[in-house]
């Protein structure tokens, strides 16, 4: 189906639960509410995109967000569907009954932003040991473990008159950490 | 042969009158045939696997949060370390992606340069995947002749960019420098060597009837489960599906050149050995075309000093290798990515594993899962 008419379908028939659609070429831009976000992904399917290109998860400070990316391998259509998920309750339901390959996909979405999917057959970390606490990739994250990056070259230059002197009392300039060596950790 | 046996059961054997019930058995992560470190958990009924379960996660490194950290040409070297069997294949999908999100244009000789390195590139791949896979299979030669020609095509590499792997060659707009004088002699010479070498690769691997009695009807992917599980690459083109994002989702100059697409409808472990045979020697086309073609000019398109794309999405895929790479970039705007997500191709291969492993003997394990062609950097990133 052309990318216009499934915009259209799309709009006819799921109404107020499409709250942004456009056409953009070949590709179809839609965000919908989580509630209907199955149905409209079971008439994407049926609507021809039967591959299931993408699905990662983003983190916009105020919700998260289920990103899929659909196309299809007869006809250059394709579909970028986002399904915007509140924060503190992050549930949608899973569509690796529609395509199998979401599974994986929705595994490590979990994995990494903490998004639960409803009905998932294997609902479990897949990238991250089983006991990992927390979900790395989203914003807030936080590790001791962590290193914040420096941006050598960019601090502030030791006045060449006192360089040599010893017991100098400026501030050394910053010199990288020394990453912890594997037998030691 | 594929029994299909419904999981649990007890097998009772009828001339002894024993029963067999399910075993596991750990192909663990370390493991001369698993092509990384990769854990399979394998569920044996006597010597047919029922199921198989693979845990993955042992190479993750944190790709995608690095690259919310650094700005975009400096992503560019963890790109390699993706697959880093194809590297120049990461490259130039991470910096196509950038440019198709910023809407820039890249000069005529820096495309050709890209597209003669990626070939190049998908050529040494396709080499460590056969001299590999013969090697897992029990055939040492192979792995000997491949890694040979290989050593030329890195020679090659290395001429151009210093660096035997991980080369991060390509740029936001171009390449950074030019082929050096001695590249296309170097290169045509190599072509000339390696197209000799081929049937040489036929007469081990492709003729050997041994080989074949082990790969033939090993390993079933159907299209429908094919599509279904949104495999890429080989994998797809093994089970007859002619799909090639060069030629179905056409990008950089790839319509210029007259290549085949080889496609296999057995859908088994034989069928995806012929496709990537049969790509090496499309690839050698296209780098004898492109060399032809090669136009004069600069290499590096006017790039702003700090790279910032307007803020927008984009999901941009190529074809690597192990088949469709994608990079997923938000951007908001500013020198660093807001969202960085890779799709990998390997990943999702390996997701159909199970599928294709079901009802297979243990002995098969190997041929199939050599013939996803897994690299575990880009199944773990």
């Amino acid at each position: 189906m052309a990318p216009e008419e499934i915009l259209n379908q799309i709009k006819a028939r799921f109404g107020e639960a499409v709250t942004e659609g456009e056409v953009k070429g070949v590709e179809v831009r839609l965000t919908v509410k989580p509630e209907q976000s199955w149905e409209v992904c079971r008439f994407l399917r049926d609507s021809g995109l039967e591959y299931f290109n993408c699905l990662s998860g983003a983190d916009w400070m105020t919700h998260l967000e289920v990103v899929y990316d659909l196309s299809s391998l007869r006809h250059a259509t394709k579909v970028h569907l986002r399904v915007p998920v509140d924060r503190g309750n992050p549930v949608i339901r899973t569509v690796a009954n529609i395509w199998r390959s979401a599974n994986w996909h929705e595994r490590e979405c979990y994995d990494l932003f903490g998004v639960r999917f409803d009905g998932h057959p294997d609902h479990r970390r897949i990238l991250l040991p089983e006991d990992w606490v927390g979900f790395p990739l989203r914003k807030d994250y936080t590790d001791e473990r962590l290193v914040p990056y420096t941006d050598y070259g960019a601090e502030e230059k030791v006045p060449k008159a006192e360089a040599g002197k010893p017991g100098a009392t400026e501030a050394k300039p910053l010199k990288p950490p020394t990453p912890p060596h594997p037998a030691t950790a | 042969m594929n029994r299909p046996i419904p999981i649990g059961t007890t097998v009772v054997m009828e001339r002894t009158g024993e029963t067999m019930e399910e075993m596991y058995v750990n192909m663990g992560p370390q493991h001369p045939s698993t092509h990384g470190v990769l854990r399979l958990m394998l569920k044996l009924d006597g010597e047919y696997i029922t199921d198989c379960i693979p845990y993955i996660g042992y190479l993750h490194r944190c790709h995608e949060k690095i690259g919310e950290n650094r700005n975009y040409t400096q992503v560019i070297p963890y790109t390699d370390r993706l697959d880093y069997l194809a590297s120049m294949s990461m490259n130039f999908g991470y910096v196509l992606a950038v440019e198709r999100l910023m809407g820039q244009k890249v000069p005529e000789r820096a495309e050709y340069m890209r597209v003669i390195l990626a070939e190049l590139q998908r050529i040494a791949s396709h080499l460590i995947w056969l001299g590999t896979f013969g090697l897992d299979l029990g055939n040492f030669t192979i792995f000997m002749y491949c890694f040979r020609e290989r050593e030329m095509i890195l020679d090659l590499f290395e001429s151009v960019t210093g660096q035997r792997l991980n080369y991060a060659f390509y740029r936001i707009g171009g390449m950074p420098m030019d082929f050096p004088d001695t590249f296309l002699t170097d290169c045509q010479a190599f072509l000339s060597w390696f197209k000799q070498r081929l049937p040489e690769y036929d007469a081990i691997m492709t003729d050997n009837v041994l080989f074949q009695k082990r790969v033939q009807g090993v390993g079933i992917l159907t299209p429908e489960m094919a599509v279904d599980y949104a495999v890429s690459g080989p994998m797809l083109r093994g089970s007859g599906i002619k799909w090639d994002l060069r030629r179905n989702d056409p990008y950089s100059i790839y319509d210029r050149f007259d290549f085949e697409i080889p496609v296999y409808d057995t859908c088994d472990v034989w069928a995806r050995y012929l496709v990537r045979r049969k790509e090496m020697e499309e690839s050698v086309k296209i780098v004898e075309q492109a060399l032809a073609q090669l136009p004069p000019g600069e290499v590096m398109a006017k790039m702003p000093k700090t790279i910032k794309p307007p803020a927008g999405q984009i999901y941009s895929r190529n074809e690597s290798p192990r088949g469709e790479i994608g990079f997923y970039l938000i951007s908001d705007g500013s020198p660093k990515p807001y969202r960085y997500k890779v799709r990998s191709p390997a990943y999702v291969n390996l997701s159909a594993l199970p599928e294709m492993l079901r009802g297979c003997l243990i002995a098969d394990c190997v041929a199939v899962l050599g013939s996803v062609d897994i690299v575990l950097g880009e199944v773990d990133r």
